[in-house]
């Protein structure tokens, strides 16, 4: 109530204080000084009356700055906060505390090793107080309570206990909070200016002329746009947009100066066709077939994208309902799809097909069959013409050879074998007259019958004669059996070779040109090539390993070489030097025939998967021509002795003649010009012609077929 | 050692940009892209190795040339759409925020583009205008018909109607119209403006829908383009034809339905002859010139009423418009340089669909089922007048009882004249009525046909493209008929002279005379050639075998080539060879009925 009371009193004095702070200065420092003088008393009373919690208390009585205390204003009605004033006298002063060390604010570590810290206001020194050593300074931290309030005085170089107030401070440090205990950050504001309009102004300064005077600057700027506006150079209101429709003119006038590459200009849509009329003749009209294919095939997959329709008259055609789709197809196609310019493919077909001389000016060549000699029910597997062109031995499946004449096809002789017939061949030789027939696991000699008494004695003498030549030193396998003089009729073989046991059937036997060797091919297991001598009847192999199956053998026609085909390479080899020569590689995945031009430069071969390669020995490894003409894989190849022609036979049936002419000089390449495909053979189980011959001095073809058949081919 | 060369630096990696990388670059939105594509007309292209092009990636993507990209982003367009997308943001802000006046200022100010200077450098002369306007006018003619809707304003169908109605009265100023094909999909048309072919399609008057599997956009991207571009064309023939541009307008005439009537042609005045500008007479926004007169008197006197022989009095009509065109022109340079001139032998020999005067001497008149735009573009193409019942639209030039008509286009079945007075009587005796394919065929014919065939309610001969087949050596409608006839002359007179069709004449004759003369019986000696020739044709030919043989030494890759030639052609001819075999069955089966 009291402190109520007094508190009005100074509010009083306090509310000029805040109207006229700058005027009246004499009456608030009487206000002052005498809120002041009350203040103290009623700090106390409030601390003995009012205030009970230890805290506030503590806070209050170790206050180191002075306290402020709260009124509420007169005036304002407002609680204010007023703090005390500072007394002028020696109390007042931090400088009058008792403080025995003089030396000020100087680094202590000058005293360090002095007996005394510094001098007292009298000049005396101040002694360096006793300080325990490590264990007393601990013990001292055990037992003093306070030691933990206590800090190292630097002056006085001892601990000293720290003030409640110093306490005070570093707790609201510690908690991030104002130092002062009675700094209130929520006071309220003191509005300086506010909404109330006084009657006095603050400043008596008179109002600036450009307050009311209009601004010459401002003006000019004006008149300018006005100016502009009336000359029309500004439209007020003008949208900036220009008008839709663009202005038009002469755009071409100026001529075309771009430097750009002009562009690939859009290709036109095709033009309507007679299809797309709305009474198109009736054979456009699609059946209910082609409907449902148009209907079923996706849009892009269709030729048209229309269905050709009929109406009778003008007024029925209805709307074409694709109208947009199409013009939008078009449009994806102007801005979507590569531009290519191709070159339309406007050639005559014709004339991509090569030129050659015609057939009928590279007669004689072999053109229709004269006559047909069959082995029924069988292959007819093998044949072999005679060097002089005569005479034709062929074989079957069933063993039967059959010598017959290639004129009118009168069987002469026939012999029987056991087993399938694997080749036969005619001796080369002239002067000698004999043939070798290949069966499983033998070779036999056979004598034809009615032969002029000179070259039967001959003949007789080669393969039995009457002193046996002196044996190999090593033993062979092979056996040379010569049918006794008593027991030998013409019906059997005079001599026999028996190859060694599981050779096999011989796929091939091949003469060398003079007829004393001969090699086979043998299809079995234990086969291999052996090449047979008659005079000194002997065999030998010629290869120790080879590797690869070997599919055929072949003397070359003048050297000492030796042509040996594996399934896909074809090896030549020089039997004098006995090395490796040459490998071609036909690139036919299985070679099935193989033969020699009588030159000895050319080789063709083969393949069962139809393939005919041609190859220049003088030029490469790799075939000059491979052609591919038959449907089915090619059996059998040959090269005409004297002429220039070759044959081709395969399972589809077919032979097909070429002419093949091969120059002397170098470079020239040869000539081959398909001339003839002769028909005429029957497939059986997949077999065509097996095997073809020419006549050595006609231009005659000899083909053996599945159906049994041996025909003779005429020209 | 030359300087190691790094992957991707040089060659097709270069040179190609997919299409990602390219708005990469130009720093645009997909749709964007396009825009700028569709309007600088830049397409992609196909590289030889996609993987090279693609650093070795084989993913698919479009390519384009990577110095096409840099010039687009030269385009002022590309800066100018990149300003449309600022203000389409600014605008919606100013919308969500309700500042109407700011959104109403923005609109006001919205930034656009002109095409001017695209056309002009994708079409750097006239001639490749012309020449590339095709798509241009099937894509005008199409929206000029349309019904708007949200995505096409009204004004836009506007300017697409005017254009199309601009071009169209040029082509039947200038006569440039040629052929002309009615087909399921709408009208062909073919024109030749400069030396070039235009050709262009029209729907049926029909109401279109647009598809929803269409992208509008693109369409209207190009449609933006194309009427740019027509605008230029139709300014640039017209100021060279001497005519106004645009052409004055009559509002009315329009809301009337006039279509192309409610523009009028209009000459540029020209300052020096301004007075001999006299008697331009103009009936309908058509002027009528003193030449048009006098064939209309020489018409109505040589009475083409009553046409003995409908051919003849048309070939005399064309010859005498062309004495008028070429005679005096003769008579007046003689002196100078006579060997250039036309003479009518030149004139006779030119082809026969040059004749575009063709209706010159003919008056139409159009029933009210039959299409008008399609037929007043035709017959005023070439030099025909033509009227129209006003329930069709404004502005016909001739009523119904106008004496000067003489040909009705009808397209309904056949009329009863039940209740008519003589005088419609005696009007329809005077007029010849025929269906509306007849006009087109006979401008494809470049003669007037024979109207009979195509009179109402009759069965209409077979309509044909004018533009004949899309090959060499295809099926001819034309042709077959008269084989088959021939064929069906062959088969009546039974196999008696089969031998003489095959054989040459000549030889049979010599063989015939030595057979009398040696006293074979002449029964025998026919019967022997008839063997002959049925040998000759059974033989193949050798050459074919050779050929046979020869296809062997080809190699394979001209094998390749040899085998897809002969694929098409097979194609072709397997083509040709159904429908000659449906015809065949198409011919006997009448051929039954019409004995039964």
């Amino acid at each position: 109530m009291h402190s109520d009371e007094e508190g009005d009193d100074e509010a009083e004095s306090d509310g000029d204080v805040e109207e006229f702070p700058e005027i009246d200065v004499g009456s608030d420092s009487d206000g002052d000084s005498e809120f002041n003088s009350d203040n103290v008393e009623g700090d106390l009373d409030e601390e003995e009356v009012d205030e009970e919690e230890e805290s506030d208390s503590d806070a209050e009585s170790l206050h180191v700055f002075p306290r402020a205390k709260t009124v509420t204003s007169d005036i304002t009605g407002q609680p204010k906060r007023v703090y005390p004033e500072i007394e002028p006298d020696y109390d007042s002063d931090s400088s009058t505390e008792e403080a025995p060390n003089r030396v000020g604010n100087v680094p202590m570590h000058w005293y360090d090793d002095l007996p005394h810290i510094g001098y007292d206001m009298d000049g005396k020194r101040v002694l360096r107080p006793a300080r325990g050593d490590e264990l007393d300074k601990f013990l001292a931290t055990v037992e003093d309570p306070s030691a933990w309030t206590s800090a190292f005085d630097k002056n006085a170089q001892t601990d000293k206990p720290l003030s409640a107030e110093e306490l005070d401070i570093i707790k609201r440090l510690y908690d991030h909070e104002n130092p002062d205990g009675n700094y209130d950050p929520y006071e309220p504001t003191v509005e300086w200016f506010t909404s109330q309009v006084e009657v006095m102004p603050l400043s008596a300064a008179p109002e600036p002329k450009r307050r009311w005077i209009p601004s010459k600057w401002e003006k000019k700027k004006v008149m300018k746009i006005l100016r502009a506006i009336r000359a029309g150079r500004i439209v007020p209101n003008k949208p900036k947009t220009s008008s839709k429709r663009t202005q038009l003119y002469d755009i071409w006038k100026s001529d075309a100066s771009t430097t750009l590459a002009p562009a690939l200009p859009a290709p036109k849509p095709k033009l309507p066709t007679n299809a797309e009329s709305y009474n198109p003749p009736e054979e456009y009209l699609p059946t209910d077939q082609e409907r449902k294919e148009w209907e079923d095939k996706d849009a892009e997959d269709r030729e048209r994208d229309y269905l050709p329709q009929k109406y009778s008259s003008l007024r029925l055609v209805p709307g074409y309902d694709r109208f947009i789709k199409e013009r939008f197809s078009r449009q994806l196609d102007l801005y979507l799809a590569p531009r290519i310019q191709r070159a339309k493919l406007n050639i005559d077909p014709k004339s991509l097909i090569p030129k050659l001389p015609s057939p009928n000016s590279l007669r004689p060549f072999p053109t229709y069959k004269s006559l047909t000699f069959s082995h029924p029910s069988s292959y007819a597997r093998c044949l072999s013409v005679h060097p002089s062109g005569t005479w034709v031995v062929s074989g079957d499946d069933n063993g039967i050879v059959s010598l017959w004449e290639i004129n009118v096809g009168r069987e002469v002789k026939r012999w029987k074998f056991s087993g399938k017939i694997g080749a036969v061949e005619w001796c080369p030789r002239t002067d000698v007259c004999y043939f070798v027939v290949g069966i499983e696991e033998t070779l036999h000699f056979v004598i034809p019958p009615n032969l002029p008494a000179a070259v039967y004695e001959l003949t007789y003498k080669l393969l039995a004669p009457a002193t046996l030549p002196p044996a190999p030193e090593t033993p062979s396998p092979i056996k040379w059996t010569t049918a006794s003089s008593s027991k030998w009729t013409i019906d059997t073989p005079l001599l026999s070779i028996q190859l060694s046991s599981g050779s096999g059937l011989p796929r091939q036997i091949a003469w060398h040109r003079k007829g004393d060797y001969l090699s086979t091919v043998s299809s079995g297991a234990q086969g291999g090539v052996w090449i047979h001598q008659i005079t000194r009847r002997h065999s030998q192999a010629p290869f120790k390993k080879i590797r690869g199956d070997i599919q055929l053998v072949r003397f070359h026609p003048t050297k000492p070489h030796f042509f040996v085909a594996t399934q896909q390479y074809v090896r030549i080899y020089n039997l004098a030097e006995q090395t490796l020569l040459k490998t071609l590689m036909p690139g036919i995945k299985w070679i099935s025939s193989m033969d020699i031009h009588a030159s000895g430069d050319h080789v063709i071969v083969g393949g069962y998967d139809r393939k005919l390669c041609w190859f220049d020995l003088d030029l490469s490894s790799k075939p000059y021509k491979v052609l591919r003409y038959h449907s089915r894989a090619i059996r059998s190849l040959q090269f005409h002795p004297t002429y220039p022609l070759f044959a081709s036979s395969s399972d589809d049936g077919t032979i097909q003649i070429f002419h093949s002419r091969v120059f002397s000089d170098l470079m020239t390449d040869p000539l081959i010009v398909p001339l003839k495909i002769l028909r005429g053979h029957e497939n059986k189980e997949g077999l065509g012609v097996l095997q073809v011959k020419w006549c050595p001095n006609q231009p005659w073809l000899v083909s053996g077929g599945a159906d049994g058949a041996v025909n003779v081919w005429c020209s | 050692m030359g300087r190691l060369r790094q992957k991707g630096k040089a060659g097709a990696a270069k040179a190609y940009v997919t299409r990602s990388a390219a708005i990469k670059k130009l720093q645009c939105s997909l749709a964007d892209f396009r825009r700028l594509c569709i309007l600088k007309g830049i397409f992609p292209r196909e590289p030889h190795s996609r993987k090279k092009a693609n650093k070795g990636n084989s993913a698919p993507t479009s390519f384009y040339y990577a110095k096409d990209i840099a010039f687009l982003a030269h385009e002022p367009i590309l800066k100018k759409l990149r300003e449309h997308k600022a203000f389409a943001k600014k605008l919606s802000k100013a919308l969500g925020r309700g500042e109407w006046s700011d959104a109403k200022n923005l609109e006001e100010n919205k930034p656009v583009y002109t095409l001017d200077h695209l056309v002009k450098e994708r079409y750097p002369s006239f001639i490749d205008a012309v020449r590339d306007i095709d798509d241009a006018l099937c894509m005008i003619f199409l929206f000029s018909t349309l019904p708007s809707n949200d995505r096409i304003p009204p004004t836009l169908i506007e300017n697409c109607a005017r254009l199309a109605a601009e071009w169209q009265l040029y082509i039947m100023r200038t006569k440039a119209l040629r052929k002309c094909f009615l087909s399921i999909k709408g009208v062909y048309y073919q024109a030749e403006v400069c030396d070039q072919t235009v050709t262009w399609l029209i729907p049926y008057q029909f109401t279109q829908s647009i598809p929803a599997d269409v992208d509008v956009r693109v369409m209207l991207t190009f449609l933006e383009l194309y009427q740019t571009l027509l605008g230029f064309v139709n300014f640039k023939l017209y100021t060279d034809a001497g005519l106004v541009y645009p052409p004055p307008l009559d509002m009315k005439k329009l809301e009337g339905g006039a279509g192309v009537g409610a523009f009028s042609i209009q000459e540029v005045a020209k300052p020096g002859n301004g007075v001999q500008k006299v008697k331009a007479v103009e009936i309908d926004g058509r002027k009528v010139s003193t030449k048009d007169v006098r064939q209309t008197i020489q018409d109505i006197s040589a009475n083409p009423t009553e046409p003995t022989d409908v051919d003849m009095v048309t070939s005399e009509a064309v010859v005498e418009a062309d004495d008028d065109e070429f005679v005096p022109i003769a008579s007046k340079t003689s002196d100078a340089q006579p060997t250039d001139l036309p003479t009518l032998k030149s004139i006779q020999a030119l082809p026969a669909s040059l004749s575009t005067t063709l209706f010159a001497s003919c008056v139409f008149f159009l029933s009210r089922e039959t299409s008008r735009p399609v037929f007043e573009f035709l017959v005023r193409s070439f030099g025909g007048r033509i009227g129209w019942e006003a329930t069709v639209g404004e502005g016909s030039p001739l009523t119904v009882d106008d004496p000067s008509i003489t040909h009705v286009i009808i397209d309904r079945p056949v009329l009863e004249h039940t209740s008519e007075t003589a005088e419609e009587r005696e009007r329809r005796l005077s007029r010849k009525y025929v269906q509306p394919q007849w006009v087109v065929d006979s401008i494809n014919a470049g003669k007037i046909l024979l109207e009979d065939t195509y009179g109402p309610g009759k069965t209409l001969p077979p309509h044909l493209s004018p533009f004949g087949e899309a090959y060499e050596g295809a099926y001819d409608p034309l042709a077959t008929d008269e084989a088959m006839a021939a064929e069906s002359d062959v088969d009546e007179e039974a196999d008696e002279e089969m031998g003489d069709a095959v054989k040459d004449d000549a030889e049979l004759r010599a063989a015939e005379l030595a057979a009398e003369v040696a006293g074979v019986d002449p029964a025998a000696f026919e019967k022997k050639v008839k063997k002959a020739s049925k040998q000759k044709s059974t033989a193949p030919a050798p050459a074919d075998e050779e050929d046979d043989m020869n296809k062997m030494m080809m190699s394979r890759r001209q094998k390749k080539l040899y085998d897809k030639v002969k694929h098409s052609q097979g194609k072709r001819s397997d083509e040709r060879a159904k429908l000659e075999e449906k015809k065949r069955e198409i011919t006997k089966k009448k051929r039954k009925d019409t004995k039964a």
